[in-house]
């Protein structure tokens, strides 16, 4: 038993030394995005997305991911559409990260994965809204990263 | 403590054993706190991995021993009532068989949940969490906790293991085979975790497999003892090992008293106790005095303190369950 945790710590200690992601992505998506290419949908929510511009969102929630991007010395590619497709289209592999408002009990946690909350707000009737982004289900490295991201920027 | 008599129906237990039975008393109320603290911190941890998860229920499951220990304890120390004759002895026999029907339920359940987080290829998300300001891996955390569950259960599988023996009381070993064989879950899930961690989805899932297959067994394995107990099986040992030596030397002892020819006995196991029917044949021209029955009745209860319900029939020839010739059923006729 002691032998087994060992080496697992080992392992662990071995896998970041040679500069391994712990913990890592199944599909690797951290790696590619880094100093490439971040695919991000962004559907309409004011005030957190808004799509006026044609070629950009704007808004908070795009502001801290414009800061992300940066962080990972990565452009973004934009996608703008309903929550369903661009959902599906994160389902798919085919986008990294999508915003838009989403509180921290929305229904697409079940088959994708939210960030912890990085802001929390009080409604008008009072109520605690707690916000959230959505990223693809199991890409801990790059959830990591994001929240770690998420949490130097606001405090949450 | 306040001084009593503990007696498990009208059997009033040997010091040594009622020293035991608080024992066990007290072990079962430190499991269920160890319990609570456990599935409580479990539960907290215990983000979206399936490993977890399945440990997780099996730490809530394994509650139902020590609580029908609890329950039974005190049912059982009731004497018989014209409404139960036989006592209350059986209550053990039905904690047992109701912890074993929810381990097999929930071990299948866990099976089929384990399998298709396979088969969909689920990717298990486990972020980070703030503590006091940090911000940390939950995967580490999680692998902390369960590695906090290990060595609490061994110690007290250990202890119940022996309490079980003399006590016998076959959900106290139940619960002790399940204590022993704790850390395979807490092991498995941590490898689970760590899995995850080096981006391999799967070995999350495995891992619960794994778990599951291991509540599903101790289901089994409870369930077919129960059972086997409630359909009134010749007496065995406390862990189903072989038949009760109780038994032999029963037989033995009757055989040995001067009036008598052959001996056989029928023993149930009625949950720490024995209910015994014991035939004899008189030897030939012998007929007993009540005097020698009643001697022979005694001279049986002193064997050990597990017999008190015993009944002495005389008889002109065995049953032939309990070792007489062929063709004579006592379960199916009067003689």
């Amino acid at each position: 038993m002691r032998l087994a945790l060992a080496s697992a710590m080992v392992a662990a200690v071995a896998l970041t030394g040679c500069g391994m992601q712990f913990p890592n992505d199944p599909e690797g998506t951290l790696e590619r995005v880094r100093g490439d290419v971040l695919r991000v949908g962004a559907t309409e929510h004011r005030p957190y997305v808004e799509l006026d511009d044609v070629d950009e969102p704007t808004g908070s929630e795009p502001a801290l991911v414009e800061k992300f991007a940066e962080r990972l010395d990565a452009d973004i590619a934009w996608t703008t559409g309903s929550e369903a497709e661009l959902l599906h289209a994160l389902e798919q592999g085919e986008l990294d990260l999508v915003i838009g408002g989403f509180l921290h009990d929305t229904p697409w946690a079940e088959r994708d994965s939210t960030t912890r909350p990085y802001v929390e707000e009080q409604t008008a009737d009072g109520r605690t809204e707690k916000h959230v982004m959505i990223v693809p289900m199991g890409e801990n490295a790059f959830l990591v990263e994001l929240e770690t991201f998420l949490h130097e920027e606001t405090g949450a | 403590m306040k001084a009593r008599t503990d007696r498990f129906g009208r059997t009033e237990l040997p010091e040594r054993q009622q020293r035991a039975l608080q024992r066990a008393i007290r072990i079962e109320w430190a499991t269920i706190g160890f319990l609570a603290v456990a599935i409580t911190a479990v539960g907290l941890v215990m983000g979206g991995s399936q490993a977890m998860k399945a440990a997780w229920i099996e730490d809530l499951l394994s509650l139902a021993p020590p609580f029908a220990f609890l329950l039974a304890v005190r049912l059982v120390n009731k004497t018989p009532t014209k409404a139960y004759p036989y006592g209350f002895h059986r209550s053990v026999g039905v904690a047992h068989l109701v912890a074993g029907v929810a381990l097999f339920a929930m071990g299948g359940f866990l099976i089929y949940d384990s399998v298709s987080g396979l088969v969909m290829a689920e990717h298990p998300p486990i972020g980070t969490v703030v503590i006091f300001g940090q911000q940390l891996w939950l995967g580490w955390l999680m692998m902390g906790v369960m590695a906090l569950t290990i060595p609490l259960p061994i110690w007290f599988g250990k202890v119940k293991m022996q309490l079980a023996e003399e006590l016998h009381d076959k959900v106290l070993y139940a619960d002790a085979d399940m204590n022993k064989a704790d850390w395979m879950t807490a092991a498995g899930s941590i490898v689970g975790v760590a899995g995850i961690g080096l981006g391999l989805w799967w070995a999350d899932s495995a891992a619960a497999l794994f778990i599951s297959a291991s509540v599903l067994s101790d289901g089994v394995k409870n369930m077919k003892a129960a059972i086997t107990d409630l359909m009134d099986t010749r007496a065995t040992t406390f862990d189903e090992g072989e038949p009760h030596p109780d038994a032999a030397e029963i037989d033995e002892y009757l055989r040995g008293l001067p009036w008598v020819a052959q001996a056989g006995s029928r023993v149930r196991d009625q949950g720490h106790v024995f209910h015994v029917e014991s035939f004899v044949v008189p030897r030939h021209g012998m007929h007993p005095t009540m005097q020698q029955l009643m001697d022979a009745r005694d001279g049986c209860i002193d064997l050990d303190w597990k017999i008190q319900d015993i009944v002495i029939v005389p008889i002109d020839e065995l049953p032939e369950e309990v070792g007489g010739p062929g063709a004579s059923h006592q379960s199916e006729r009067n003689r």
